[in-house]
């Protein structure tokens, strides 16, 4: 349903700033009816490559195709098959009442009035909104504004939806009932959903599958329950009081796990990333041989720099 | 067509809908008109008392000031939406549209023609009604030269709406067009040639020879609103164009929209 090759952009130079490579010849396939969750820290690309694929940005090179339509080529026939809720955006009217929202996007998408009372009525429904649909947008709470949001993205009848960050800044409650409705929405009308977000959290609840892009390029492809197994390593920090001996240092790098050694004034910070917990025990025998003194040894919670550096180590 | 027509209905509902929510707001816009217009009726008597003149200057006055302000509303509709519109992130929205922007923008300001034709319509009406003054104007003659007119106005949007993209802020410059438009529609262009190329100045010249001269549109001829028509297309092809030049630096740097 989506094919994107190759794809690029670079934001040209500005006063002060140099140009930025956002997106990285990035290629892959998303199929019909999957929900696929593009996953990234801050200013890895997301927005850039969802905008991409809404015609809203002009890529340096590659191609994109939406239902087989070429989007660059081919824009207008293209961009029906397309319909978004975009990161930081209203994307609705504040003046007008959940009803009429939906009524007026209906329109622009070129949709017959015949039979949209009923199809409005459903979406209202389905999203919870039904008591305020003569309630003025701008007097929803955020979840319920974020709900129509997508709501008016998905009357359009659009074979894709492309949804940026569709549940940054929501509560818990707003969150959760986002993330089931979008499983009910691909399951019951087989549409084609990319959501966008830096929370592994949206994306294990809610996707089959993930990319993670990082500075621009793909890191990983993959289904969730692989992609899980990197974020389930754990990772140790280990301060040593003083610094190592030379002898420690090399034997310390000959394991694999240890990330890196960071020398302070007065002490020493190892990183060890652990899928097996005997490791562990490789790294104190080698300090408990020069008699170094542990400080501390404390679990951190895995983070995006570490997975993608994992990822790109192992190739 | 039918799909043109379906997004014109679109527009029109939302615009409706909003002057009726808001109609505190829009009372105030439509009680200036109001009194705006009893004054030139009284200007009107005034000066006529003086000069001991029964004449028809006054629906010149009177469609002089209705048609800048069609051509004042026009422009402003179409770079104010793209303005405010990027700011708040509904542009976007706009753009998805399988419509293409253009026939999008060109709806929005066909739904707010109407609307406002219709509010000005009603109040000249109850200005005539309350000062007991009638004008004789002919709608049928007037109603072709004022749209052919609008399109230099829709040229001179798109153009500021292009630049807003890019430059984000320029209001102080946007404000001062207001009073270009006065100068452009006050412009000799019946003597002196070169100035019916300019936006306004030869439909304001024809609009005075339906008024002032009372001329009808078959007096006019066709070729006049033809040519009308042509520089009004030029102009909206060269507004239209600077737009797009525009849009495509927007595209290309990620500016379009809220960022
Ligand atoms: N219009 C622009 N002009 C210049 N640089 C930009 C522009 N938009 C984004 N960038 C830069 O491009 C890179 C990618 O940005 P992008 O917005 O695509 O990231 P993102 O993954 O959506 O991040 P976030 O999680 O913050 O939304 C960042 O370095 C960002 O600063
Ligand atoms: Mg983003």
């Amino acid at each position: 349903m989506i094919r994107v090759e190759k794809l690029q952009k670079a934001y040209p130079a500005k006063k002060g700033s140099p140009p930025v490579q956002a997106v990285d010849n990035i290629s892959f396939n998303v199929s019909q009816g999957e929900l696929m969750g593009l996953l990234g820290s801050n200013g890895a690309g997301k927005t850039t490559t969802i905008k991409m694929l809404c015609g809203l940005i002009k890529p340096d090179f590659g191609s994109i195709y939406i239902d087989g339509l070429d989007l660059l080529k081919q824009r207008t026939p293209a961009l029906s098959n397309i319909s978004a809720v975009l990161e930081g955006n209203r994307n609705i009217y504040w003046r007008l009442t959940a009803k009429e929202n939906l009524e007026f996007f209906a329109g622009l998408r070129g949709l017959e009035p015949r039979g949209m009372e009923a199809e409005i009525d459903y979406f209202l429904e389905l999203f919870g909104l039904t008591e305020k649909i003569n309630v003025e947008a701008r007097k929803l709470s955020r979840g319920m504004q974020q709900k129509l949001a997508i709501a008016v993205a998905l009357i359009s009848k659009s074979k894709v939806v492309l949804l940026d960050e569709p549940t940054l800044g929501l509560d818990v409650q707003a969150s959760y009932e986002i993330r089931q409705l979008l499983k009910k929405i691909v399951q019951e009308q087989e549409r084609t959903i990319i959501l966008t977000t830096h929370d592994m959290n949206v994306v294990q609840d809610t996707c089959e599958r993930a990319i993670i892009i990082n500075d621009g390029r793909i890191v990983a492809d993959d289904r969730i329950e692989n992609l899980l197994k990197l974020f389930k390593v754990k990772i140790y920090k280990i301060i040593v009081q003083g610094s190592l001996t030379s002898a420690q240092k090399s034997r310390l790098v000959e394991i694999d796990a240890v990330q890196e050694m960071e020398k302070f004034p007065n002490e020493t910070a190892i990183n060890v990333l652990l899928e097996k917990s005997e490791t562990l025990y490789d790294v104190i025998d080698i300090l408990r041989a020069d008699s170094s003194l542990i400080k501390s040894i404390d679990q951190e919670q895995n983070n995006f720099e570490r997975v993608f550096l994992e990822i790109l180590e192992r190739g | 067509m039918r799909e043109k027509l379906l997004l014109l209905r679109a527009f029109f509902k939302k615009e409706w809908i909003i002057l009726k929510r808001y109609s505190v707001n829009s009372l105030g816009g439509i009680l200036t008109m109001y009194v705006i217009f009893l004054m030139l009726f009284a200007g009107y008597k005034g000066v006529s008392n003086l000069a001991g003149i029964e004449g028809d200057t006054m629906e010149g006055l009177v469609v002089g000031y209705a048609l800048w302000v069609f051509l004042l509303i026009t422009y402003q509709d179409i770079s104010f939406t793209l303005r405010i519109e990027s700011q708040e992130g509904t542009l976007e929205q706009l753009y998805m549209s399988p419509h293409g922007i253009g026939w999008v923008m060109g709806a929005k300001v066909a739904a707010s023609f109407l609307i406002n034709l219709l509010i000005m319509a009603i109040i000249l009406f109850i200005t005539m009604l309350t000062s007991g003054v009638s004008l004789n104007l002919d709608f049928f003659s007037l109603l072709p030269v004022l749209v052919g007119t609008l399109f230099s106005s829709l040229a001179m949007g798109f153009l500021v709406g292009g630049l807003t993209l890019i430059f984000k802020r320029i209001d102080s410059y946007t404000q001062m067009i207001q009073f270009i438009w006065i100068a452009f529609i006050s412009l000799p262009a019946n003597q002196i040639f070169w100035m019916r190329l300019l936006p306004g100045s030869y439909g304001a010249t024809l609009v005075r020879n339906i008024t002032i001269s009372n001329q009808n549109l078959i007096q006019i001829g066709l070729n006049q609103l033809l040519f009308l028509y042509i520089i009004g297309s030029t102009h909206l092809a060269i507004g239209y164009g600077i737009y797009k030049l525009c849009e495509r630096k927007a595209m290309r740097e990620g500016m379009l929209g809220h960022y």
